[in-house]
């Protein structure tokens, strides 16, 4: 039946059991998604089909035959090839260089065919020409690509092994509209050809635009596997959550009080690739950018915290009207800059949880001399308020899950007790559960005076939760949309530069 | 010419001088102002034969230091290479001796002597790769392995090359100088290797080893076979320096360990890995000879010639350096 | 920790059995002096290494060497003049350390060829100051310092050693600046966005290394009387290994001092017990090349590509 079968897999990563009797069927000519909260296996059970994790337990069949998958060259072997949500490219490399890492095409024994690879990866660029931007040639280094050009570069990559069985793990996390709408027409096609196909996705209009059958991980097991035509979003969710909750984007439609203070004024902003942004914030308002990926509104965030340097424009701060010219200044001036990559930006692995929790408060306080008993002592109410769950302050915070990681950063930032919180996408790979935790925190902030600045990729969770939104299109500001003008329509609209 | 070829000409013309993909070019640049400035300071050294000396002395640093980058290209180091030399010094003079001093004998000599090199370097990339040690601790270990071997074997510096070893090497074949011959062999060899899919295989393992491995790249066999290579290189490097100096001496290889990693960052390599080219490691050989012979023949004060020359050669480090960085 | 601790009661027994009197207090303090040498550079190192970046300090050899003839021409034999030479081996040490931390952050040299290249320098300004040739000579005061005994028959190098070690103790476990250490040698990025000063810290972290060098300095000079060319040139790889094998992994982030005291003081027992089962020098070295590859198993091996 299944070109691919997956049964009674098991893993553990120490103590974590990620994958528990799990299974997966995938036929020839299908789009398969799998869908599942944070934690719920996805990830793990589409590296063990890779080759890249090896299973405590388990069968893998292909075409009806077990086969054994010890390393990434056997699945290759086997005709899988891998899109992988970290990305398996050498920044050092060209992109041509990393196309054909393994499937090389040689002319004499070990030589390296330069004509042909050229060729070939040619052809797969220009399906994407139009919409990826400048920066981006076959010589280009990937170092010095975007993040989203970055993505397509795997996407060709995958494409140029010719696998049978292609996985995509998160393919479509930074790419805007136009790009995604090529990636699934290509997807289509490899479909049409009779390609397996895997999909990994959390958005919920992409599954339901691209996928065929579904399957639903949670807690490690296959809890289902259903035809996408027969079921819909919230079923999807109720199946992922395994319990009823309200979903996201029906958001309290409770009139906030938003003070009529305003505490940042941002005039003519400028920055690589930012131009002439202004902007005020007021008292207790949280603040949306919205528009296309990689438009202006991370680069600003990070402008606005420090962490990059402008080229021109003031930032006025009450009680300040210097421009932060680093995060300590920020810091100290009562910021607060969460991020969405918090393995990256954020969480200090090793380290206890205390540590990481005060991290940014001994900026915020020039402490030198430390009493570990006064910090638990100061970041108690917030490990309180935020529920967070683990075992003891001095436990590295490698062992809290992914979602009680970013509740920590998050706890780190509050404990600062700042006055503006910058939220630069800070939801991107969060379970459900976690994300609606975080909602309430923010609204809460909000109403005892906080003001946010929050940046998403989700128009639903922007629009749900914003009183305000900024798009953003080029580097500047296009449109401000506030009350009954927040609609996707109106967002998308003016992020595709469309004068109403 | 048409506006639009014109421009490609240009184009063309840059990408030849891109540092990211030639980033030997400074290195060839110092070696020419250091070689001229040399020859201005002391005319003679201008003259074949001083350039065929300087070639003999450099030759083993040279040897060393190609060998080294082929590990750093992969990420790695390897600070075992001068126990390598002085073991595979020790070992060849002696398997000579004792095999009576026939060109057999030589042949045999240098057979083993290779053979020691590779099983040196294949016990580093075992380390390294299989069990996984950090590279700079296992080779140091090891390195100590070695030169304790090789003070095992000989323990007394002095056992005499056979004649027609030394004297070979420092002859002429076809009225070209054998150490030129071995220079252009080992040129060859080394572009060669360039175009084999092991190298770019290994820059994509020194640039992003997780992404090498999730490409499905064979990771340990090329940091094995990097080592390996570099073994190989010692021994020749090895075989080069007893022909200099015709005799065994297990402390041989002492002080050219750490000139090697200082000739392939001067030549542009990047010691993170993933960048760089063994032929910039050449001229970063050379341009550390030319730097002791510049202070030398500048006159400077016995008691200095060290500062300064350590002075230099930081500077140029930090030049090398911020080559790779681009 | 538990681990290196095992590993010099066991050696310790060993070399017991090969050679009684090997584990003996008089012989233990004697080990222990060399630990103290060896372990107060290598906090230095520790240091270095914390910071990340492939943090690493070549030049403490070189350091060494020249601080120990500072200090020696400064004192010249006498007394009163101990102090003095301290502070001029010790500033001199900081001064090429924060050399070497602006090479690394300003000019962002890799630590590794930085302090390689100081070390040459520093080795180089070491020949020029004194043309080949030696000089200076250790205080008396300062050599029963080091190898009489101060109190409870415990020379006063131990106690200067516990103080060190108490103090990175509190350095790095009850200051900010030493949870900053901890946070660049694990993620920098993420502690610059806490506002940390990554590249003023490593200036700092460098500038130590170098104080501590310097401060060794003037030990050993106590501990042989007068100096000769190079004889700092023996702490260095041991520095470094002594740091490792107390479980600080070179990539840095976390790991503790008293973890690399207990590394130095393994290293002294193991170099000690090569010489005292009269191995010959080959053979020391072999077995002391083998038992580090040895240690390797256990510590800091790099992590599996496939997990």
């Amino acid at each position: 039946m299944g070109v691919l079968e997956v049964k009674g897999v098991n893993k553990q990563f120490g103590a974590v059991v990620a994958l528990e009797n799990a299974e997966l069927e995938v036929r020839r000519g299908e789009v398969h998604v799998l869908i599942g909260s944070n934690g719920s296996g996805k990830s793990t059970l589409c590296k063990i089909i890779a080759g890249s994790v090896i299973p405590d337990a388990g069968e893998i069949r292909i075409g009806g035959t077990v086969t054994a998958i010890n390393g990434p060259r056997d699945a290759a072997r086997s005709g899988i090839g891998v899109f992988y949500q970290e990305l398996s490219l050498v920044p050092q490399l060209s992109v041509e260089e990393n196309l054909f890492l393994t499937a090389l095409p040689r002319r004499g024994p070990g030589m390296v065919d330069r004509a042909a690879m050229r060729h070939g990866a040619e052809a797969l660029v220009e399906r994407f020409a139009e919409v990826i931007g400048d920066g981006f040639t076959l010589d280009a280094l990937i170092q010095n690509l975007r993040s989203d050009q970055r993505q397509i570069a795997e996407v060709l990559k995958v494409l140029a092994t010719d696998a049978r069985i292609i996985i995509f793990d998160e393919p479509t996390s930074s790419l805007d509209k136009r790009q995604v709408t090529v990636f699934f027409n290509l997807v289509r096609e490899l479909r049409d050809m009779g390609r397996a196909i895997i999909f990994i996705s959390h958005r919920m209009d992409e599954i339901f635009e691209i996928g065929d059958r579904v399957t639903v991980l949670r807690d490690g097991r296959s809890v289902e596997c259903l035809r996408i035509a027969e079921t819909d979003q919230d079923a999807l969710v109720q199946h992922m959550v395994g319990s009823r909750i309200a979903p996201v984007s029906a958001g309290h439609r409770q009139v906030r009080k938003v003070y009529d203070e305003t505490l940042l004024t941002v005039e003519n902003l400028c920055g690589n690739r930012l131009d002439d942004v202004s902007f005020e914030l007021q008292r207790g308002e949280i603040l949306g950018f919205g528009g296309l990926h990689g438009q202006g509104q991370s680069l600003a965030l990070r402008i606005l915290f420090g962490a990059e340097p402008a080229t021109k424009g003031n930032i006025r701060l009450t009680g300040s009207s210097r421009r932060s010219s680093n995060p300590a200044e920020a810091i100290r001036k009562g910021m607060a800059y969460l991020s969405g990559d918090r393995n990256r930006d954020g969480v200090l692995l090793t380290r206890p949880i205390l540590e990481n929790l005060v991290a940014a408060d001994l900026t915020k306080h020039k402490r030198f001399f430390l009493s570990p008993r006064c910090l638990v002592h100061k970041v108690s109410p917030v490990v309180k308020r935020l529920k967070m769950r683990f075992s003891g302050f001095t436990a590295p915070i490698s062992s809290l899950s992914g979602g009680n990681q970013q509740k920590a950063i998050i706890g780190r930032w509050l404990t600062t007790q700042p006055n503006i919180l910058l939220m630069d996408d800070p939801t991107k790979g969060i379970d459900l559960h976690s994300k609606t935790d975080l909602y309430e925190i923010m609204r809460e902030l909000a109403a005892e005076g906080v003001s946010i600045i929050l940046y998403s990729s989700e128009d639903a969770e922007l629009i749900g939760i914003a009183d305000r939104i900024l798009v953003f299109s080029g580097g500047r500001i296009v449109q401000q949309l506030e009350g009954r003008q927040k609609t996707t329509f109106n967002l998308y609209q003016a992020a595709y530069g469309v004068t109403a | 010419m048409t506006r639009v070829a014109e421009i490609s000409r240009i184009r063309f013309f840059f990408r030849r001088l891109d540092l990211t993909r030639r980033p030997y070019l400074p290195a060839i640049a110092v070696t020419l102002l250091l070689f001229v400035l040399n020859g201005f300071l002391q005319p003679k050294t201008l003259r074949p034969v001083a350039i065929v000396a300087d070639i003999s002395t450099y030759l083993p640093l040279i040897l060393l230091a190609v060998g080294q980058t082929y590990v750093v290209l992969a990420s790695d180091i390897d600070l075992s290479v001068g126990g390598i030399i002085s073991l595979v010094n020790v070992v060849t003079v002696s398997v000579m001796a004792a095999l009576g001093e026939s060109q057999g004998a030589i042949i045999a000599g240098i057979l083993v002597g290779l053979l020691v090199g590779i099983i040196c370097g294949g016990l580093n990339g075992f380390c390294v790769a299989v069990l996984r040690f950090q590279p700079i601790v296992s080779t140091f270990a090891s390195g100590i392995i070695f030169a304790g071997f090789a003070l095992w074997i000989l323990p007394q510096a002095g056992l005499a090359a056979p004649d027609a070893y030394w004297e070979t090497y420092g002859d002429s074949l076809f009225g070209i100088p054998f150490v030129l011959w071995i220079l252009v062999v080992m040129a060859v060899t080394v572009a060669l290797i360039a175009k084999l899919v092991f190298s770019r295989s290994l820059l994509a393992v020194g640039g992003n080893i997780q992404s090498a491995y999730q490409s499905g790249l064979s990771v340990p066999r090329l940091r094995i076979s990097a080592y390996i290579l570099c073994g190989l290189f010692s021994a020749t490097s090895a075989l080069c320096l007893t022909g200099d100096t015709a005799s065994g001496d297990p402390l041989l290889g002492a002080k050219m360990t750490l000139g090697s990693v200082a000739a392939v960052v001067l030549g542009g390599t990047a010691l993170s890995g993933g960048r760089g080219n063994p032929l910039g490691s050449i001229f970063g050989a050379i341009i550390l000879g030319l730097i002791g012979s510049v202070v030398f023949f500048a006159g400077v004060p016995f008691e200095y010639q060290n500062l300064v020359q350590g002075l230099i050669v930081l500077a140029a480090l930090a030049g090398g350096v911020t080559v790779a960085r681009r | 920790m538990v681990v290196p601790c095992l590993l010099v009661i066991i050696l310790l027994i060993l070399g017991e059995i090969a050679s009684p009197g090997f584990a003996s207090p008089g012989q233990i303090i004697k080990l222990l002096t060399l630990a103290a040498l060896l372990g107060i550079v290598a906090a230095g190192q520790n240091l270095v290494i914390l910071g990340g970046r492939e943090g690493i300090d070549l030049s403490v050899g070189a350091i060494i060497s020249f601080g120990a003839v500072i200090a020696g021409n400064i004192m010249q034999g006498t007394n009163s003049m101990v102090a003095p030479a301290i502070l001029g081996a010790a500033g001199a040490g900081l001064g090429i350390g924060i050399l070497n931390g602006i090479g690394v952050t300003i000019l962002r040299i890799p630590p590794l060829v930085m302090t390689l290249g100081m070390m040459g320098v520093v080795q180089g300004a070491l020949v020029a100051m004194t043309r080949g040739i030696p000089s200076g000579n250790a205080a008396p005061a300062l050599s029963d310092f080091i190898t009489q005994p101060v109190l409870a028959g415990i020379p006063g190098i131990l106690f200067v050693w516990v103080g060190v070690g108490l103090i990175m103790a509190w350095l790095l476990s009850r200051t900010a600046f030493g949870y900053r250490i901890y946070a660049i040698g694990t993620n920098e990025r993420a502690a610059k966005l806490t506002g940390v000063s990554a590249w003023r810290m490593r200036i700092g972290l460098f500038g130590l290394s170098g104080f501590f060098a310097g401060l060794t300095s003037v030990f050993v000079l106590g501990y042989t009387g007068n100096s000769f060319i190079g004889v700092g040139d023996q702490y260095m790889l041991p520095s470094i290994i002594a740091v490792v094998l107390g479980g600080t992994p070179l990539s840095g982030g976390h790991g503790s001092y008293t973890g690399t005291m207990v590394g130095a003081f393994l290293l002294v027992i193991l170099q000690s017990i090569l010489i005292t089962l009269q191995m010959e020098e080959f053979g020391r070295q072999i077995v002391f090349g083998v038992t580090l590859l040895v240690l390797m198993l256990f510590y800091g091996r790099q992590r599996r590509l496939r997990v």
